[in-house]
């Protein structure tokens, strides 16, 4: 039953119109970056090498795939949770605002099954969007961009990737990218069994990923104690891939952490939707 | 690289009351070499920069086309070389003082000194450590106004017949170093310590192999594209 | 294999500090169309809701199949289908696509055909491909008895099915229960506020009154152990008023018009009565009995 209705789940979210905003939205901005990328690239680039130039000269092809790759995966990490809330925000609180939660609740499957339903239908559309941002960012740009090294600017300075180094470092990237993406998924579906209208658990998702967001990037040692268990000081993980070396210490904490918010996440979901009475 | 064969070359245009012949005898061995392509591999140690040992391709023909080819990035030093060998085709803004003998690695050099007798040059000052018995250059110090010093060793192998050596290290200054500011903000950062290089000085490792030298290099090779 | 396919006993449920069932009880038996009346606010949606699981009771038993609710939830809702007021689908999904959904987690196998032919059951035969954001009331009821018909369940459990529904509406979904029972030998329990409806269709039913049953049993033993009030449409109401008074001392009755007399009256009196104003010569032109039901239910709740 649990295969049967996460199936139904799919097919409700293929139905709706936001679904494809979403990949459409997504789509857009990638290729707006590419465009943007193919006209100007150059003065990117040397606003990061600016200060390194007056004494280095850098040279190879470095407006390169592998490149504008990594900037559309830095600069939609802040947008794509937004895009996965649109459409996971609203699998229960939606069916709660539109009644059909209550012809669901009336067939024989557990309360817990229609969770995990819409979890794994969630995760699911969360991969789709992460592998077709894959797409467009890694192979697309290949295309048009050429291959080549990959020059990163890190907090601690520049990193340079051999081109031959890169391809399984964007693999493992964009896996604890989506388990990152993930944890949003789960974090609006549970506030989504707590709530009867759609927009409520969208709006407060995104609140909640700004406001953690802030605290970890806020520099006072105040919040030190509290950042390592944020959620969202493990959602830019994936760039830890991209250090020479890479520190698989911290990024495997990181996916813990991850891994664990969304157990405790679906969790909560499944407790509060079967204490729930449905009167809508 | 390219700009210290440039200065290498337009040395004869120096006018040196002392040292003329030496850096003469250098300069004439270095005319034999009307161009080359040589193999690189570039090792950077720079503070603020991780980068593995890459692989280039360099073309040079006189007087002063230049050509990296790369797959991947290289990182050459940049410092002063335009503006030296500027400097150095006329004769007027400068002067060479010979200094004295001293060893380096061995070997017996002799210190030349080329002191810019303009305000607006970006050059400050220029040291050659010159291996007299064989007319080959072992060590430049350049001092420039907004790039700080370069200092270059340089080792010669089975090319010394052409004044071109098969190492070279570069000694470059990087208290400049600075990151843009829209980086600072690390989300992925878990606590405020922060991990900071002090160095000021780094390293770039290049060995030269391979020379092919006088093949007659077309100028189409060295054209940009667009 | 015991007959009563819904047992409840002794059911509470509050909200908050609202108690909106204190103790009802009822049981209905296989092939029953039971009625479960009660005025708004009675607490007839929330015993529905709980025997569907869809709200948690604070106190009391359910037992359905003569299996326990908390137990034998899936199982039991196996067998049963159910329209809870106005049915909601997937506006943004076609009629078929919706019962697809529904009839995938029923725990029937139903294919594209039964579905095709439920469609047609329920007159939407051609309005499958048609997303339900563009159906009216009435085709959203139809489509709800085919989401509950679907997966053939023994229990069918309709929550005021023919609310909003036009009069050839109504009587279609009174042929269909009725069609429902004796053909296929269903059990349903039907809420409504259609007395005359319940009245044609039921068999048992009860009243539900501030969260409590007040009365159970049999439809026609319920009404026929009260009077009637039947109205005699004569050609002079003093006639027959003054027969009523000096023949009929004992008999209660109520002067509407000039022609028309109710009378309190047993249902095997009507016939005597009947023939003795006939041969009193008192001009009767149509006899018709109050609705019993509606009335009954009144004095009930009034009580």
């Amino acid at each position: 039953m649990l295969r049967k209705n996460t199936y139904n789940e799919f097919v409700k979210i293929l139905s709706k119109p936001r679904s494809f905003l979403g990949i459409g939205a997504l789509t857009l901005l990638i290729l707006l970056i590419i465009f943007a990328m193919k006209a100007d690239g150059k003065s990117i680039i040397s606003f990061v090498t600016a200060s390194f130039e007056q004494t280095l000269s850098f040279n190879g092809h470095i407006l390169n795939g592998y490149l504008i790759a990594f900037i559309i995966l830095q600069m939609l990490i802040v947008h794509v949770p937004l895009l996965v809330a649109l459409v996971t925000g609203d699998l229960i609180s939606g069916e709660a605002a539109m009644g059909t939660i209550r012809m669901l609740a009336t067939k024989p499957i557990s309360r817990t099954k229609i969770v995990l339903s819409k979890f794994i239908a969630g995760a699911i559309y969360t991969l789709i969007l992460i592998l077709w941002m894959g797409f467009l960012a890694v192979i697309v740009s290949q295309w048009i961009f050429g291959t080549g090294d990959l020059i990163v600017l890190n907090s601690d300075g520049l990193t340079i990737l051999q081109e031959q180094d890169i391809l399984w470092r964007f693999g493992a990237g964009f896996m604890v990218a989506y388990l990152a993406l993930l944890t949003v998924s789960s974090l609006s579906i549970c506030l989504s069994a707590f709530a009867e209208n759609s927009i409520g658990p969208i709006v407060a998702t995104m609140a909640i990923i700004i406001l953690f967001t802030i605290i970890g990037t806020l520099d006072v040692s105040i919040f030190d104690t509290i950042k390592p268990y944020l959620f969202t000081t493990h959602m830019a993980s994936w760039r830890s891939f991209f250090e020479n070396p890479v520190d698989m210490g911290t990024i495997m904490e990181s996916v813990l952490i991850l891994v664990v918010h969304n157990i405790l996440l679906v969790a909560l979901a499944i407790w509060k939707f079967n204490r729930k009475d449905i009167t809508s | 690289m390219k700009t210290l064969l440039s200065i290498l070359l337009l040395l004869p245009l120096v006018g040196l009351a002392q040292s003329s012949a030496k850096l003469n005898k250098v300069i004439t061995k270095l005319n034999t070499v009307k161009d080359y392509s040589v193999d690189v591999e570039v090792k950077a140690d720079i503070p603020m920069i991780k980068i593995l040992p890459s692989k280039a391709k360099v073309y040079f023909k006189q007087k002063d086309k230049f050509k990296v080819v790369s797959k991947g990035i290289v990182i050459l030093p940049k410092q002063g070389f335009s503006e030296i060998n500027t400097f150095l085709s006329d004769k007027s803004k400068y002067m060479a003082i010979e200094g004295d003998t001293s060893k380096i690695a061995g070997v017996v050099v002799q210190l030349i000194t080329v002191i810019p007798s303009g305000e607006d040059n970006e050059i400050i000052l220029a040291k050659l450590w010159v291996d007299d018995s064989r007319s080959l250059i072992i060590k430049t110090q350049i001092t420039t106004k907004s790039n700080g010093t370069v200092t270059t060793n340089y080792t010669y192998g089975d090319m010394a017949k052409f004044a071109l050596p098969s190492k070279m290290v570069f000694e470059i200054d990087v208290k400049k170093f600075k990151l843009p500011k829209s980086v600072a903000a690390d989300i992925n950062q878990r606590s405020t310590e922060k991990k900071d290089d002090k160095r000021t000085k780094g390293s770039i490792t290049v060995n030269l192999s391979n020379y092919k030298v006088n093949t007659g290099l077309s100028d189409e090779l060295f054209k940009k594209k667009s | 294999m015991s007959n009563t396919i819904i047992k409840v006993q002794h059911l509470s449920k509050r909200f908050g500090t609202f108690q909106a069932v204190k103790d009802v009880s009822f049981e209905v038996n296989k092939g029953d169309v039971f009625g479960f009346l009660g005025p708004n606010g009675a607490g007839k949606s929330t015993t529905i809701r709980c025997l569907l699981s869809l709200i948690k009771a604070d106190a009391g038993s359910l037992e359905l199949f003569g299996k326990n609710l908390s137990s034998d939830r899936n199982e039991i809702l196996r067998q049963t289908g159910s329209i809870i007021e106005k049915p909601d689908f997937y506006k943004y999904m076609s009629a078929r696509k919706n019962l697809e959904v529904f009839a995938r987690i029923s725990g029937a196998d139903v294919d594209a055909s039964d579905i095709q032919n439920m469609l047609e059951f329920v007159g939407l035969g051609d309005r499958g491909p048609h997303k339900v954001g563009g159906f009216s009331h009435g085709m959203k009821q139809r489509l709800g008895i085919a989401q509950t018909l679907l997966h053939n369940p023994e229990l069918i459990i309709l929550d005021e099915p023919t609310t909003g529904l036009d009069p050839q509406g109504i009587i279609e979904v009174r042929n269909l229960i009725l069609k429902l029972k004796n053909e296929q030998h269903k059990t349903i329990l039907l809420s409504s506020h259609q007395l005359s409806e319940i009245e044609l269709i039921a068999n048992r039913m009860v009243i539900i009154n501030k969260g409590v049953s007040i009365v159970e049993g049999e439809v026609a033993e319920l009404l026929n152990s009260t009077e009637l009030m039947v109205s005699y449409e004569v050609e002079n109401a003093n006639d027959l008023v003054n027969y009523l008074t000096n023949a009929k001392p004992a008999l209660h009755f109520q002067v509407i018009s000039d022609r028309i007399v109710e009378i309190a009256l047993n249902k095997n009196e009507v016939p005597a009565l009947t023939e003795e104003l006939i041969h009193a010569r008192i001009r009767i032109h149509a006899i018709e009995p109050k609705r019993k039901l509606e009335d009954y239910f009144m004095k009930i709740i009034a009580s």
